[in-house]
């Protein structure tokens, strides 16, 4: 009960800030959460309406033609898909759906765990500070300076082969932990300046409570604005990974392993349906997230911003 | 080594160096003796458990090593780039070194303890 | 400052050979603390190196001689300090199985040429367009120019270059027929080992444009930049949108601050106001994020060299780790962390150059 009123508390204060009313004039934002909300729309349907283990199995011998280009391009719509057929005979439209699904599941769950790890790192850095904050910001600095795609694909070497898409999530954890971390510390040193958890620790107040209670909502609006831009960012290096192979397994209906399959299979025969589609669907929401985290960066507090990066 | 006759600056240099090196290094000589040690009444491999923790030990003490020579190598330049932005980020050099030296120390605590609870074993 | 001196400047060692050989000795706790990860990397990968080697049928016996060789059955502290004698000497043995019985050496000097100049044209193309288009759209804040290319940066770095690489790949090789689809020369063009300067013959650079001009082969050089204008399209077009974006955000920073609109009001005209105090300032920022970037930029090279089917770095690596060829993953990763410092290196006395307050 009491954790309600502290979260209506900080929607309250979110609400009451410039904040959100400078986001929604921002009309790039808003055309970017539009996107993002119209492909949730899109991978919630996908989800219901289609079965993984039809869109994933080889149709091979069904009278579905192989590679089939668009049925509005074909010579017989009647029988063809609207994005055509890859070279297992299956339905990109239907493939391409279902990578919404799977492109925002996984990318939550990648951001939402670093998200976790790196919030929790950060405060207790800017709580108790000294060695434990030397140590701990200055490893994710470390980190930090190592080139996101070349540090995830050694991890990736790292861990065994059959975690599948999982390999590529726990790498990618740890190559986006540090951002959050870095955020959430100097946002919460900042609230600690603040007399006022000066004035809580005088009421006797013990340590998680002040984290909790204090911290985290004033850190909020920084780390939201950080997972925005991540989210982006971790839908593409997915999609990265599974293009290189360290990711999906073969014939997950990701847009990565889509892309891997097109290059492969359609580049020199001019089939362009087996990569155009799924890229178009990565990049429309790749470009969504950005726009909205751009935009909700220039809309956050000056004193905030710096640290986003 | 610091002899009696060095002139005291010297010696508070070299001490500051050894005493954090040598507090991580003490960590990590338990960590790495703990580690080896209950890895291998797990798995019942000691050949195995000396493979990995002796890799985690060198993982952490080369990634110390790199990071305290990125911090001589860059930090002047962050530092500066940081005041001439304006941003208020406290990060120094000088707090970067001292914990990737504490790091370091740590990593080679944990090789050593693996080697010496291995050969024991 | 008159022209006079604005020269001297540039002639004059501005940074100090102590600032750039203190940074030279450091590369060499680098490279130390690199190799102890790549060795933790052997060691903590999963699958049996032996198995790599000798397949899966291999007996016991094989597997175990196999080990013995490679020193597998030695203890940990023996093995990690012989390892490191062998990366100072830049040695890693021989490959498993990509390029079987080739040392890796090598195969990483048969390959790095083709990914510096890779990611050479690529870095070149940002920093020449990239600068440029973010003043332009600082200066020009909320106009048409600078909506046009914020969304085009924008757009730059969402669109994935595994996928814009395709497109351009279909439209240009498969369908127009202008440009070929991969590889990085024409078949039918062979090129000599070695070329003569004074009568001496010197090895090639291994970079084919440049090889080419060496050689003073026209016909070779337009062949060659002929097939390296779509991959180098993609990773450019990636590298301007990246530094764009920091121009932009770094130069609106500076007009923002006060000497500009003091210089400004003192009666300045405005371009010469900017060009002075505003460029050089904005520049400071930028250039050490571009020496970060050159990372962003190696990952992205993995990537074009996977969709172009160039036989780089990028994709050795990939395939490399694909097969667990440990040898040949540990020799890539080493190389990337020392180009990448290098890299940095270079960018620290650039900008020690632009900034003279940090040398000391």
């Amino acid at each position: 009960m009491s954790t309600d009123t502290e979260t209506r508390g900080a929607l309250g204060r979110l609400r009451a800030s410039p904040f959100l009313a400078d986001l929604l004039t921002n009309r790039l934002a808003v055309v970017g959460l539009t996107i993002i909300l119209g492909m949730a729309a899109i991978a919630v349907y996908a989800r219901v309406t289609y079965d993984l283990g039809a869109l994933a199995s080889s149709q091979l011998g069904t009278e579905v033609t192989d590679r089939a280009p668009p049925g509005w391009l074909g010579p017989a719509p009647a029988t063809q898909q609207l994005f055509g057929t890859d070279a297992a005979a299956r339905d990109i439209y239907k493939r391409c759906l279902y990578g919404a699904w799977l492109a925002l599941k996984f990318g939550t769950i990648t951001v939402g765990t670093s998200t976790t790890v790196g919030v929790g790192m950060g405060i207790i850095a800017a709580y108790y500070g000294d060695v434990t904050d030397n140590v701990i910001m200055r490893t994710m600095d470390v980190l930090l300076a190592f080139p996101p795609l070349l540090l995830a694909l050694a991890l990736v070497a790292i861990f065994p082969r059959d975690l599948g898409l999982w390999r590529a999530v726990v790498a990618l954890v740890l190559v986006y932990t540090p951002r959050f971390a870095r955020v959430v510390r100097g946002a919460a040193l900042k609230v600690l300046e603040d007399e006022y958890v000066d004035a809580t620790v005088a009421l006797g107040a013990t340590d998680p409570r002040i984290l909790v209670r204090h911290i985290l909502p004033n850190t909020l609006a920084p780390i939201t604005v950080q997972s925005t831009l991540n989210f982006g960012l971790a839908i593409i290096d997915l999609a990265a990974l599974s293009f290189l192979g360290f990711g999906a397994q073969a014939g997950t209906p990701s847009w990565g392993l889509m892309l891997s399959r097109g290059v492969e299979n359609g580049l020199l025969t001019g089939q362009w349906w087996l990569s155009f589609f799924p890229g178009l669907f990565l990049a429309i929401t790749v470009l969504g997230f950005n726009l909205l985290g751009d935009g909700m960066r220039d809309a956050l507090d000056p004193r905030m911003r710096e640290a986003v990066d | 080594m610091a002899a009696p006759g060095d002139p005291p600056r010297l010696r508070s240099y070299v001490a500051s160096r050894v005493r954090l090196f040598g507090s991580g290094l003490l960590v990590g000589l338990l960590l790495g003796g703990l580690g080896m040690a209950g890895w291998t009444l797990y798995t019942g491999d000691a050949r195995a458990s000396e493979a990995t923790v002796f890799a985690l030990g060198a993982l952490v003490f080369g990634f110390g090593l790199l990071g305290w020579s990125g911090s001589i190598l860059a930090g002047n330049g962050i530092e500066a780039m940081q005041e001439h932005m304006g941003t208020r980020s406290d990060w120094t050099e000088k707090d970067s070194r001292r914990a990737m030296a504490r790091l370091c120390g740590g990593g080679g605590g944990i090789m050593v303890g693996t080697s010496v609870v291995a050969a024991l074993l | 400052m008159n022209w006079t001196q604005s020269l001297f400047r540039l002639v004059e060692p501005v940074v100090p050979p102590r600032f750039v050989v203190k940074r030279l000795l450091l590369l060499v706790p680098v490279l130390f603390g690199v190799a102890s990860v790549v060795f933790a990397i052997l060691h903590l990968a999963p699958g049996d190196p032996a198995i790599v080697i000798a397949g899966q049928r291999a007996s016991t016996e094989q597997l175990e001689q196999i080990r013995q060789e490679l020193g597998l059955r030695r203890p940990l502290w023996e093995q990690y300090l012989s390892f490191l004698w062998d990366a100072a000497r830049f040695d890693f043995g021989q490959s498993y199985s990509i390029s079987r019985g080739n040392s890796v050496r090598s195969v990483i000097a048969d390959r790095l040429p083709i990914t510096l100049e890779l990611a050479i044209y690529g870095q070149a193309a940002g920093i020449l367009l990239g600068i440029p288009l973010g003043i332009i759209s600082a200066v020009k804040q909320d106009s048409l120019t600078d909506h046009v290319t914020r969304i085009g940066a924008l757009t730059g770095i969402s669109v994935p270059i595994f996928w814009s690489g395709p497109l351009l790949i279909l439209l240009f090789s498969t369908y127009l027929d202008v440009f070929p689809t991969s590889g990085r020369i024409d078949s039918t063009l062979f090129l000599p080992d070695t070329w003569t300067l004074f009568g001496r013959e010197l090895p090639l650079t291994g970079m084919i444009t440049v090889d080419t001009v060496l050689l003073g082969n026209t016909e070779a050089f337009l062949s060659a930049a002929h097939h390296l204008f779509l991959p180098a399209l993609v990773i450019g077009v990636y590298s301007t949108a990246l530094i764009s974006r920091m121009m932009r955000s770094s130069m609106l920073e500076v007009i923002r601050q006060d000497y500009i609109r003091t210089a400004r009001a003192k009666g300045q005209g405005a371009k010469i106001t900017l060009m002075k105090h505003g460029f050089r300032n904005a520049l400071i920022p930028v250039v050490t994020v571009i020496g970060i970037q050159f990372g962003t930029l190696l990952g992205g090279a993995v990537l074009t060299e996977t969709v172009f089917g160039i036989n780089g770095m990028g994709l050795t690596i990939v395939t490399a780790i694909g097969v667990s060829d440990y040898p040949v993953v540990q020799g890539t990763v080493l190389t990337f962390a020392l180009l990448f410092t290098l890299v940095n290196l270079v960018v620290d006395v650039t900008y020690s150059y632009l900034d003279p307050r940090i040398q000391q």
